[in-house]
């Protein structure tokens, strides 16, 4: 029992991103003893060799290919069929799954098939002094835990996003077809369409959060906001007086008397800092300040802050979050 | 049908990041001194089997892991907003157990309460957010396993789920039975329990099991192979930081302190 | 020969006969029309209302004949005054007619005849006309904006009353023409009619033809009034007394306690789930509009009326004989009413005849909230907080002892013994603003020698908010549990920074078994100036209004301790709203207000802010932690230059460092 493979799918058509940034944690820990790197490659149709090829470019040796109609988007329980009859296949010693919509079923799943240990949603992986080190954000991000696993077999699952792209490394190795015999209407879930429309991110649920107050001067402030939220992925709320007067919806005010948020971040743009709005926030673990007045008093409850005029400072930093985010 | 909703007692996660401590001896949450309430979509768990049971009828069965003596209100809580019976595996270490444990208690009291279509979960725990207790619960019980459900439906014999995806929304037929992590929806924001029901709740049952009693299911994850190292809050300046620079300058160190919080 | 008149002149025997049939025909309608009432009310829960008596009766005496409340109103109260005193004269005529004649006792003669039954009655009924001549002015010509428009009822009473005094007149008038009374001019009025009719040259048979004519019409339309009286808002003739009498003496929004154990109806859905003096006080109504006119929520735009409460209620209870199948909380009167109200007693204070509008109000919020489990979404937070966290204020911290940074003070919850307890609050402690004011209480308190702890973090709700709001469980429980950590740390004297928690304390705890010697700040401050233990010497040089709290004020009547703290600080100008004392205007808070978003037409304490910044004054002064956050909320949106501070801040400049 020895090697890491990584679930990769293709279950969209393409490879999926996160399945690369797989192949990177895979690549942390390839050195340390836990041998080679392989992966079972999940999809259907005739981009599984494209996705194949990819895999191999950036450093995966053997692939376990297989192809099957039911492998689409969100059938977790053929992905599940398909991955267990790889691994028991492959036999690793690690097995690396994305923590997105499949994988964080899948995951815990084949863990416990596997009777193997479990470490989910983890942003890190490394493996130091001879131990598989993982770490992972708890208490909703306002610490972050380490954890040893010392078993194998261990399912690991990472949180999308959390690692980079690696870098190419071209390898040569053997892509193998795993037949694998999937019946429809034995499995409990089925996928009976995908809508593929982008899910509202309520300000509650929001992990990143642009709040807008009165030094907006108007409902105009309110769209340079929203583009700097959807860079971000985030919700647009507001305090108070930009509620009152009307500029925003009142379910979009945050305090005492409206919402109460605790995202992992949160950007307060020419908002004062009035108790009652404060009051709402006070559980974002980073709260970041934008304020013409250097003695407003959000900047008291700020950890990050910046003086000046957010008509000048936020759209600099959307083309930066752009930069940054490659597009 | 017969519901069994999971609920987990959490410290009250909307304290301020200054009430939050982690204790050295325990590598968890401090708790004394603060208001434990349930884990957020936990609630959500519950309004669904509630409006399962208020449209076709349902026989709701609230389960929680953890240390009876300092439950509280709770279960209570749960009966009161219209759980029909309640049960409590009583675990003193409850609070510090990581979800593989939890879910082998659970899988078990699930078991000896016997009649299950349909066990309800939230999507995550407040507290260490690992996902995990859903699938290995179908896992363990042989069930279907959906997670993130913003809707469930009866329908067919089966449900009818809509899933919050990557990549959109998911409309998945389940077999039942079967285990069903709730994700926060405008249709399932939990009700306030009126008070005439939290008098009645009193007389509804609560079932207080010994952890040690259970039947615990062979198989599924293994937990002993994980160990806990350390949990670190991060050290952060009590005062403000501020970026110096003209706009362009502090637009680009902040988004660059964002890129390193891991937050861009 | 002695000064008298004959009674029933004009009149023959078998007419007297008919007088007296008719006037027990009205009697009996009048009487049937108390009894349906009275059956209504009786289906209320009980309440006991009828002692002390003494209190009682010397309340009757100052709001009744001496119209207390009604002369707040200078021109309506007077003319009331005038109608009000002008009939009970007259009544007392029409008595002191069937004493001489029925009983037989002649005491209609004489100096009597003459300085009371003649001219005192004379004047008396030229007053009243003169008062319901005022009253239909002010009705109709200058239409004043408090009173309902539209209604029949309201015109037929005034022309009645009117009526009957203007054909008393000239009946008197015709009788002095008719039998050439000697004593005639004794009667001004009647007798300036006799000379009318004198100047007509009528014969003497037309004379007696207009007499019978006249005599029967005022006898018969009086006769009306008195049948009429249970079926319109005449009824509070008979019922204002009774109210004045049954008045709450103490706590008047106070509403009861709830036996959970046994009770499995929770608030008022039905009127059964309210008191008999909640249905008597529906029919005490007059419908005078005074107690919409002051509320601060109705000014300010909101859907609450408190007189409409009551119609709607009373309307209700006649339409259904009392068993409505509509929820009064919610159906009856709505939510929105229910939920804009500030509990802050405006009503209840302006009312001349006594009705309790809040407990009515609190008991339909009962029902909504712990039966329907419906209000309004941030106050549904702000109660999960208190269960889940023991404060209602979301995303506060759990330390409840922030604000001890500069002073020294005894913690109970760490072992200390003191003889006074501070009870912060959770308005103080866990809301930045007040913690100044906290610090300067101890300060000041230490200086007059006072020996001064807190319960730290032992400290927990009074429950105020809960009882307000409605959820009567929970108050239940928080108010247990603070009387058990009270006891547990032998508390046996509290000072409180908020009259909300004062209030509680000193009203409601008793009732749950909680007795403690309650102070607020500003009566402690005041006693400690009065005795010379406090020494305020450093000159303030600022005007200083002064904003009433409702819950110190209205609901405990403690207008002068604030007031006489802040005399005693040199150099302090004081200068009063026009809405003070117990016409002070809510700062919004109350009831559960504060964690509702006020938008519905003006902001309440927008509103009081304006009042305070039109006194020009440098500083508001007031002295309830929920008042200081609305009143600088409300500075601070206006741009406002009157500063809101609390009393003991203002105090504490005067002070000044110097140990005692």
């Amino acid at each position: 029992m020895a090697g890491i493979c990584v679930v990769a799918s293709a279950l969209d058509g393409a490879l999926s991103r996160s399945s690369l940034e797989l192949v990177a944690a895979a690549r942390a820990l390839e050195g340390s003893g836990e041998g080679g790197i392989a992966a079972a490659l999940l999809g259907s149709g005739p981009h599984l060799a494209e996705a194949a090829d990819t895999l191999q470019r950036h450093g995966v040796a053997a692939i376990y290919r297989c192809d099957h109609p039911l492998l689409t988007s969100g059938q977790t329980d053929a992905a599940l069929i398909a991955t267990e009859q790889i691994v028991r296949r492959v036999q690793p010693g690690i097995v690396l799954v994305s923590a997105d919509t499949v994988g964080r079923e899948l995951g815990p799943r084949l863990a416990a098939r596997m009777g193997a240990a479990l470490v989910t949603e983890a942003v890190d992986v490394a493996v130091e002094g001879g131990a598989l080190l993982v770490r992972r954000q708890v208490y909703g991000g306002r610490a972050m835990a380490t954890l040893a696993v010392a078993k194998r077999p261990a399912v690991l699952t990472v949180k999308p996003r959390a690692l980079d792209v690696p870098e190419p490394r071209p390898s040569t190795g053997t892509v193998e077809e795993v037949p694998v015999a999937i019946d429809g209407a034995a499995l409990g879930t089925r996928v009976r369409e995908v809508r593929r429309e982008q899910a509202e991110v309520g300000l509650e649920d929001a992990q990143i959060v642009v709040g807008g107050g009165r030094g907006l001067g108007g409902p105009e402030g309110f769209k340079v906001l929203q583009q700097l939220a959807e860079v971000l992925g985030g919700a647009v709320g507001s305090s108070r007086p930009p509620a009152d007067a009307g500029w925003v919806p009142i379910s979009w005010q945050i305090g005492q008397t409206g919402k109460t948020i605790r995202p992992a971040l949160y950007i307060a743009v020419g908002i004062s800092g009035a108790t009652q709005h404060v009051a709402g926030v006070s559980g974002a673990r980073t709260i970041v300040a934008i304020n013409r007045d250097p003695d407003a008093p959000i900047f008291s409850v700020a950890h990050l802050g910046i003086v000046g005029d957010y008509r000048e400072v936020v759209p600099a930093l959307i083309a930066k979050v752009k930069e940054l985010q490659g597009r | 049908m017969d519901i069994v909703v999971c609920l987990k007692q959490v410290v009250d996660p909307e304290l301020p990041v200054r009430d939050f401590a982690i204790d050295p001896a325990t590598k968890r949450q401090v708790r004394e001194g603060r208001p434990l309430v349930i884990s957020t979509y936990d609630e959500n768990a519950l309004e669904v089997a509630l409006q399962l049971k208020d449209r076709g009828g349902a026989q709701v069965t609230a389960l929680t892991v953890g240390p009876a003596a300092a439950l509280g209100d709770a279960v209570r809580l749960a009966l009161a907003m219209g759980a029909d019976q309640a049960v409590v595996v009583d675990h003193p270490q409850a609070p510090d157990l990581l979800g593989v444990e939890k879910a082998r208690l659970l899988a078990a009291a699930i078991r000896r309460i016997g009649a299950y279509d349909l066990i309800l979960c939230g999507c995550e725990s407040a507290d260490w957010v690992e996902r995990v207790v859903p699938p290995l619960l179908a896992e363990m019980l042989g069930a279907s396993c959906v997670t993130f459900a913003a809707r469930v439906q009866p329908a067919d014999g089966g449900l009818l789920v809509r899933r919050v995806a990557d990549d959109g929304f998911h409309e998945v037929d389940v077999r039942m039975p079967a285990v069903v992590s709730i994700a926060s929806d405008e249709a399932n924001r939990p009700r306030l329990p009126k008070v005439k029901d939290i008098v009645a709740a009193k007389r509804k049952p609560v079932q207080s099991w010994p952890a040690g009693d259970l039947a615990l299911p062979s198989g599924g994850a293994d937990g002993s192979g994980v160990e806990v190292r350390e949990v670190v809050v991060p050290q952060r300046t009590a005062t403000c930081e501020f970026l110096d620079g003209d706009p362009v300058e502090q637009a680009a160190s902040l988004a660059r302190r964002l890129r390193d919080l891991k937050l861009v | 020969m002695v000064p008298t008149r004959e009674i029933y002149w004009n009149i023959p025997a078998l007419g007297v006969v008919l007088m007296y049939l008719v006037a027990l025909v009205a009697v009996g309608i009048m009487g049937y029309g108390i009894w349906r009432r009275g059956r209504l009310w009786r289906r209320g829960r009980p309440v006991s209302r009828l002692r002390p008596v003494g209190p009682r009766l010397r309340a009757v005496l100052r709001h009744v004949f001496a119209h207390g409340r009604l002369l707040a109103d200078r021109v309506a109260g007077a003319s009331h005054l005038a109608f009000f005193w002008g009939f009970l004269f007259l009544f007392a005529g029409t008595t002191v007619v069937f004493i001489h004649q029925d009983l037989k006792i002649r005491i209609m003669q004489g100096a009597f005849y003459l300085y009371f039954q003649s001219a005192a009655l004379d004047v008396m009924g030229l007053a009243a006309a003169a008062g319901v001549a005022c009253a239909l002015a002010m009705r109709y010509l200058v239409r004043s904006p408090r009173l309902r428009r539209g209604v029949l009822s309201d015109a037929v009473i005034l022309w009645l009353f009117e009526l009957i005094l203007v054909t008393g007149f000239v009946v008197e008038g015709l009788r002095i023409a008719g039998t050439r009374d000697p004593w005639g001019a004794w009667s001004p009025v009647g007798y300036a009619v006799a000379g009318m009719v004198r100047a007509a040259a009528l014969s003497e048979g037309a004379i007696r033809l207009a007499h019978a004519g006249f005599w029967w019409g005022h006898f018969l339309l009086s006769m009306a009034f008195v049948a009429y009286i249970p079926y319109s808002k005449l009824f509070h003739l008979v019922l204002a007394p009774v109210n004045t009498y049954l008045q709450p003496l103490q706590n008047p929004a106070g509403v009861g306690l709830i036996d959970f154990e046994r009770t499995e109806r929770f608030g008022a859905s039905a009127f059964s789930d309210l008191t008999w003096k909640d249905l008597f006080d529906l029919d005490v109504c007059t419908e005078c509009g005074r107690c919409t006119a002051v509320c601060p929520a109705a000014l300010t735009g909101k859907v609450l009326s408190p007189m409409h409460v009551v119609l709607d209620l009373r309307d209700e209870m006649h339409r259904t004989d009392g068993a409505s199948s509509r929820a009064l909380g919610g159906q009856v009167v709505a939510p929105e009413a229910l939920w804009a109200c500030v509990t802050c007693m405006a009503c209840m204070e302006a009312c001349p005849v006594f009705i309790e509008h809040v407990p009515k109000i609190v008991e339909m919020r009962r029902h909504l909230v712990m039966e329907e489990a419906s209000l309004p979404e941030t106050m549904g937070e702000a109660l999960r907080s208190l269960e889940a966290r023991g404060h209602p204020f979301r995303g506060a911290g759990l330390a409840r002892t922030a604000w001890i940074a500069g002073v020294e003070v005894k913690d109970l919850s760490k072992g200390d013994r003191a003889e006074w307890l501070l009870w912060v609050g959770c308005a103080a402690a866990l809301n930045e603003r007040n913690h100044a004011p906290l610090r300067a209480l101890v300060r000041v308190l230490q200086a007059a020698g006072l020996d001064v702890g807190i319960l730290g973090d032992e400290e927990g709700c009074s429950g105020d908010p809960a009882r307000r709001i409605g959820n009567e469980y929970l108050f239940c429980d928080l108010a247990r549990r603070t009387i058990e950590t009270l006891d547990r740390r032998g508390v046996a004297k509290i000072v409180t920074l908020c009259p909300h928690c004062y209030n509680t304390f000193r009203h409601e705890y008793p009732d749950l078994g909680g007795h403690y010697e309650v102070w607020h700040h500003t009566q402690l401050l005041a006693h400690l100036i009065d005795e010379g233990r406090l020494r305020p010497t450093v000159p303030v040089a600022a005007a200083v209004t002064f904003h009433d709290p409702c819950y110190l004020g209205r609901h405990n009547g403690e207008y002068e301790a604030p007031r006489r703290v802040l005399r005693a600080i040199p150099g302090a100008r004081a200068v009063e709203m026009a809405q003070c004392r117990e016409k002070g205007f809510c700062c919004g808070a109350g009831g559960g207000l504060y964690w509702v978003e006020d938008r519905v037409g003006q902001r309440i304490n927008h509103v009081r802010a304006r009042h305070a910044a039109a006194t020009g004054a440098e500083v508001v002064a007031t002295a309830c932690p929920f008042c200081l956050l609305m009143l600088e909320d409300g500075a601070a949106a206006l741009e406002s230059s009157t500063r809101p501070m609390d009393v003991v801040e203002v105090l504490e400049r005067s002070v000044g460092k110097a140990p005692h």
